[in-house]
This record gives C-alpha cells, sequence and structure tokens, in this order.
C-alpha cells in the first residue's frame, strides 16, 4: 500500500507528445480511475507507472520512492490487462502464483495464498484448468486473482470489463470496488466509460489529448466542471451548450435564448456585452408556465423518464468545431435535450416553455473553454 | 456441423487416397527396390511385390561400407545445426517481433534475400574461409555452412509467429518479476513451441538433405562422409546396385521420421488459445 505521484511527466512517440505536464498525487488506499476518450493517454499513463514504457521527462514516485528507473518487476505493482493475458500453457493455479515463485517463496506458501485468492474470487474448482477451459468471466477473475495474490503495492487495471458482457461487467465492476475496499491497496482504473469512472472512484481523472482536464471526485466533475470538455464529458446524456451575449435586466445580467431573455448567475455582471457559451445539464432544464417556448422534435420513453430534444434557438447554436468539444461524434449542436421524471405525456411538435435555473447554469469563456468568473 | 452429400462425401475420400497414393509410391517403390535384386528393376511387366525380397541386402550395406560411421556424422551435423540455428533466430526474431529496431523492417527483408541466393553462390567464399581457418575436413564447416542459409528463414518464420503472440504476455511477466530473458524462457518459448516445432523441424530436414556443403568440404577421408555422400558413392562407374542405394535411403529416412514423430505433439497449433478475454 502506497501513495502514487506523477511529477511533470511527459511521454513522446518520435513527434507525437502522447503524454504532456501530467502531475498528479494519489493517496494510499485511494480508487483512482483516468477516464477520457479513445487515444487520449490513459493506457500510456498506466503504462509508464507500471515500468513498461519509458517516460521521456519527469519522475514518478511509489510509496515515496523514486521509481522512475527501476524495472516493471522491481516496482512491486500488479497490473490487470485488458485482454487478461493469462499464461496459457500454465493452469490457473500456476497463473495466479506465478508472481510469488518469482519472488522465490516457497512452494507450500505459495499453494496456501494461492488458495486464499483462489477461494476469494471463487475460482476454487478451475484451480487445475488450463485458462482455454474457463468463460471469459472466470478468465477475467484469473487475472484479478493473480494482482491480489501478490498484495502489491497498488493495483494497476486498463479496462479490465471491457470484455464482459453488459450484465457481467456491472456485477463486476461493484465486486472490483469491495474488493479493493477491503484489502485497501492503492488503485489505479483506466476506462473510457463514464458510468464505470463515476460509480466506482474515490478520484477521477478526466484526459484529454494528453493531458488531465481535471481531477476529483464525481460530484466535482459533475457539478462544478473546470472547462467545457470535462462538462460535456461527465454525465449522460451530456451537457447542453449554447451560445449568446450576456447584458445587463433590471435584475442583473441576462442573455437572450431565442426571442426570451433568461436571468445568469450574477457573476456574469462583470461579463456584460461579451459573448459566452453557457451549459446547462439536461435533468436541470425545467417545464414550466413561463420562459423561452420551444417545440419538440423528439420524444425518447425510456420508461420512467423521457428525453425530450428541441432545437436550438439559430442565434444560440455553438460552433462545435471552434471549440473543444470537436471530437465528440454524439454531440449535435443543433439540438438541446431535457431529461425529465414525471407522468405527463409528451408530444411530438408540442410546444413547451423552459425556465433554466439560475444556479444551475455555467458560465464558458469561447476562447479559453475554461469556466469564466 | 452441415451434412455432407453422399457424392461429397465420395469425392473428399477419392482425392484424399488419389494424393496419399501419389505422395506415398515412391516410398513404396523405394521400398520395393531395395527388396529384390538389381536385374528385376529392368523387367517387364514390373513386379509390384517381391516374390522372393532379399533381406540381407542391409547387412550387406553395413558389412561392406561404413555406413554407420555416416549416419552418426550426419545426426551430429544436423542436430548441432539445428540446435545452433534456432538459439541464434529464436534471439533475432524475438529482438525483431519486439524491439522497434532502426532499420528492422528492411533488416526483416535483407534476411529474406539472402535466403534467395543460391547456395553454390556462396560456396566458393565459405571454402576460402574454411581453409583460411582450417575447418575443411571437419564436421563444422558443414554445419556452419548450413546454419548461414537456414537462420535467415528461421527467423523469418518465427520472427511471424511471435508477431501473433500479444506482447501483454511477456508484459504481465515482466510485472510479475520475470526478467526480460526469464520472460523468454518462461513465456515467449513455451507458448511459441508449435512454431518452435515446425521451425526446427524445417532445420534438421534441409540440414539432413544437404548434399552439396558436404560433398564439397568433406571430401579429404570417407569417414567424415555424411549419409547422402555415402550414398552417392554407392552409385558405381559399370553397374550400379539400386537395391543397396535404396536400403540406405530407406535407413537415411528413419531419423527425420523419429523426428517428425516426436515434434508432431507440439506441432499442433492454438496452444496460446485462452490467453485473451
Ligand atoms: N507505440 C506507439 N507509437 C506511437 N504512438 C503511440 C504508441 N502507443 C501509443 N501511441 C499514441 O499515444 C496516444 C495515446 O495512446 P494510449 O494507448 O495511451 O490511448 P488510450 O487513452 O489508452 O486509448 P484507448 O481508450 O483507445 O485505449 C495515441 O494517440 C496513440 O496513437
Ligand atoms: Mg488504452
Amino acid at each position: 500500500m502506497a501513495t502514487v505521484q506523477f511529477d511533470q511527466i511527459k511521454k513522446s512517440y518520435g513527434a507525437v507528445e502522447a503524454i504532456r505536464d501530467f502531475n498528479l498525487d494519489i493517496a494510499d488506499g485511494e480508487f483512482c480511475v483516468f477516464v477520457g476518450p479513445s487515444g487520449c493517454g490513459k493506457s500510456t499513463a498506466l503504462k509508464m507507472l507500471a515500468g513498461l514504457e519509458a517516460t521521456t521527462g519527469g519522475t514518478i514516485s511509489i510509496g515515496g520512492r523514486d521509481v522512475t528507473e527501476l524495472g516493471p518487476g522491481k516496482r512491486d505493482i500488479a497490473m490487470v490487462f485488458q485482454n487478461y493475458a493469462l499464461y496459457p500453457h500454465m493452469s490457473v493455479r500456476k497463473n495466479i502464483g506465478f508472481g510469488l515463485k518469482m519472488q522465490g517463496m516457497a512452494a507450500r506458501d505459495i499453494n496456501t495464498r494461492v488458495e486464499e485468492a483462489a477461494r476469494v474470487l471463487e475460482l476454487t474448482p478451475y484451480l487445475d484448468r488450463k485458462p482455454r477451459a474457463l468463460s471469459g468471466g472466470q478468465r477475467q477473475r484469473v487475472a484479478l486473482g493473480r494482482a491480489i495474490v501478490r498484495e502489491p503495492k497498488a493495483f494497476l487495471m486498463d479496462e479490465p470489463l471491457s470484455n464482459l458482457d453488459a450484465k457481467l461487467r456491472v456485477q463486476t465492476r461493484s465486486e472490483i470496488v469491495k474488493l479493493q475496499k477491503r484489502l485497501g491497496v492503492t488503485t489505479i482504473y483506466v476506462t473510457h466509460d463514464q458510468t464505470e469512472a463515476l460509480t466506482m472512484a474515490d478520484k477521477i481523472v478526466v484526459m484529454k489529448g494528453g493531458e488531465i482536464q481535471q481531477v476529483g471526485s464525481a460530484e466535482d466533475l459533475f457539478h462544478t466542471p473546470n472547462n467545457i470538455f470535462v462538462a460535456g464529458f461527465i454525465g449522460s446524456p451530456g451537457m447542453n451548450f449554447f451560445h449568446g451575449t450576456v447584458a445587463t435586466g433590471a435584475d442583473g445580467p441576462v442573455t437572450r435564448f431565442g426571442e426570451t431573455k433568461i436571468a445568469l448567475p450574477a457573476k456574469c455582471a462583470a461579463m456584460a456585452g461579451r459573448d459566452m457559451i453557457f451549459g446547462i445539464r439536461p435533468e436541470h432544464l425545467r417545464v414550466a408556465e413561463s420562459g423561452p417556448s420551444v417545440g419538440l422534435t423528439l420524444v425518447e420513453n425510456l420508461g420512467t423518464e423521457k428525453i425530450l430534444h428541441f432545437h436550438t434557438p439559430g442565434q444560440n447554436m455553438l460552433e462545435l468545431d471552434r471549440t473543444a468539444l470537436a471530437n465528440d461524434e454524439e454531440r449535435d449542436a443543433q439540438s438541446m435535450l431535457i431529461r425529465v421524471i414525471d407522468d405527463r405525456r409528451y408530444r411530438d411538435g408540442e410546444t413547451l416553455n423552459l425556465s433554466f435555473p439560475v444556479d444551475k447554469i455555467h458560465v464558458f469563456d469561447p476562447d479559453t473553454n475554461e469556466v469564466a468568473g | 456441423m452441415q451434412k455432407r452429400h453422399p457424392l461429397g462425401t465420395f469425392a473428399l475420400y477419392a482425392t484424399v487416397i488419389v494424393t496419399c497414393a501419389l505422395l506415398l509410391f515412391p516410398i513404396y517403390w523405394m521400398v520395393v527396390t531395395a527388396l529384390q535384386p538389381s536385374s528385376n528393376l529392368r523387367a517387364y511387366p514390373p513386379q509390384f511385390w517381391p516374390t522372393d525380397p532379399q533381406w540381407n541386402v542391409f547387412a550387406d550395406l553395413l558389412a561392406k561400407h561404413p555406413f554407420m560411421l555416416w549416419f552418426s556424422n550426419t545426426i551430429l551435423i544436423a542436430f548441432a545445426t539445428m540446435t545452433i540455428s534456432l538459439a541464434v533466430s529464436i534471439l533475432a526474431a524475438y529482438a525483431l517481433s519486439r524491439f522497434r529496431l532502426r532499420g528492422g523492417q528492411g533488416l526483416g527483408l535483407f534476411i529474406l534475400t539472402s535466403k534467395m541466393l543460391p547456395a553454390t553462390l556462396l560456396i566458393i567464399p565459405l571454402f576460402a574461409i574454411f581453409r583460411s581457418t582450417g575447418l575443411v575436413g571437419s564436421l563444422w564447416s558443414v554445419v556452419i555452412a548450413q546454419a548461414t542459409l537456414i537462420v535467415p528463414f528461421c527467423t523469418w518464420m518465427l520472427k511471424g509467429y511471435f508477431d501473433t503472440m500479444p506482447p501483454e504476455l511477456e508484459q504481465a511477466a515482466l510485472v510479475d518479476g520475470c526478467s526480460p530473458l526469464g520472460t523468454i524462457w518462461r513465456i515467449v518459448l513455451p507458448v511459441a513451441a508449435p512454431g518452435l516445432a515446425a521451425t526446427a523441424l524445417y532445420a534438421f530436414v534441409v540440414s539432413w538433405s544437404d548434399f552439396l556443403f558436404g560433398r564439397t568440404f568433406l571430401t579429404t577421408t570417407d569417414e567424415s562422409w555424411t549419409l547422402q555422400m555415402g550414398i552417392a558413392s554407392l552409385k558405381g562407374e559399370f553397374v550400379t546396385e539400386w537395391n543397396v542405394i535404396m536400403a540406405g535411403s530407406i535407413m537415411a529416412s528413419i531419423p527425420i521420421i523419429i523426428v517428425y514423430l516426436f515434434l508432431e505433439r507440439f506441432l499442433v497449433g492454438g496452444l496460446a488459445a485462452g490467453s485473451e478475454k
């Protein structure tokens, strides 16, 4: 068990900068998740921590000891790979015990530890099988067993659930969290699935293009995103964005949404006259008696909740390519979404009035994409 | 499985039987020729089964020629060539497959082109080298000469095999505290066993069937001859005892069959199955 620190870590592959200016402190026993879109450098960061990739600059410490120049076997960490990487020619027993054998532990002690790990992971009946005679879920547990039996300083996991089907994934997700809490071993977990990140992590590290965008708890990221990227990435469906000019109204700053004025947070008073980007989550938009009126273009009924789509008014529409959201393929600048949980029936083409709760409006600077004020 | 049409089954078996017959006929003919006097060879109609098999041809061969010596020379050469070629090409192939070497791609191609050079082209420079190092007449000359041709091809074969193995396997072993060489020994080689067996078989067969290098480097005394040279020497100037030559050939094929039977169980693929998801 140990703390983990990345200090000014850099990684380049030739001219490609995979990781830039990576600084992170992970506390002892913490469950830290790296999340971000494909190619953002999550695996690279993890492999550098494991010692499987050399760093181009900076230092990595585990338990206060600088391990930047140490080989993977000397760092006392255990890793679970996305494809599990079980040794195909060894039985489950040998697979789990391999790390202990490499440490030079006596065969009898190895056996005790392996059987204990197998019991925890319910692998006991399979100990003498080869990996090819196991199901996907069992292989995944063998990979976990190989990690926990070593009692390392830290667990490193690179998308360990992505090869499981949806149901098993949810189940294994909570098992991993329980196991981690019980063992208390610092864990760094990589995923591109924000649900995994939000449900598992003590600390979430959102990455994009090789840089850390924000570090925080699920709460922090959800309620106070640092920039447009994090705001749009976290949450499902993601935050709505629109732009508008800040004006000064009778009761404070306002902007126009379509033809109607909506109130803005008080901090916008300082931005009067400027064009800003505003964000509001689908679950925070409310259907109301008055306020901007919009026509529904699509009603998605998901049982308890409904997702209502409407056109973003023309003058409020963002040019996504000029923001940090440029590569988000699911995002459609022309529509905004409302998420409602009620018994009312909504119809396509229906006209609604919306209210924009002032404390739920996020304000971003269009030049920097950072949160403004 | 889909049920096959009876006609399809018939066609399948017919093809298998015809192919086997074509492949096995020379071996059958070798045995038949060995067991009858040479004069019967030219008989018409040919005799497909010897009425009076002459088993003493094997004893004659062993009595009149240093056949066992040639045999052990060839065994030594083939095993030495196989071992050296494998040891070198495993390391070379692993490096080519796993490390991004400068010019690694070009090197792979270059290795293949060296295989395309005819052996006769290399034989004069090799002879010069062996003469100046005093190796002419030593079995090592043939081992080294063969290895120069076999190593490139084995490297290329093994690289292809290593390329199909997920690098995470070795990374997992490294994280588990295995040393880089230990990783090759404990993980890469066992998992690559089918590829290694195929490569070893190739090296052994090529070495075993060599005639050119032996004929060039081992001419000093008939005690250093290989089987192939010995068998060739049985062909007389005026009369050729084909039955004796074929008896020698039968005995020369036995080691190949034994090596194949030993390696066969590794040749079955799919050993790597189950390492992933
Ligand atoms: N060996 C390499 N050579 C060159 N570029 C590489 C190499 N490995 C990774 N990269 C680049 O580094 C960047 C980060 O890769 P990385 O594998 O860390 O992404 P990731 O966040 O894990 O993505 P994914 O979610 O798809 O696994 C990518 O742009 C990738 O193309
Ligand atoms: Mg990855």
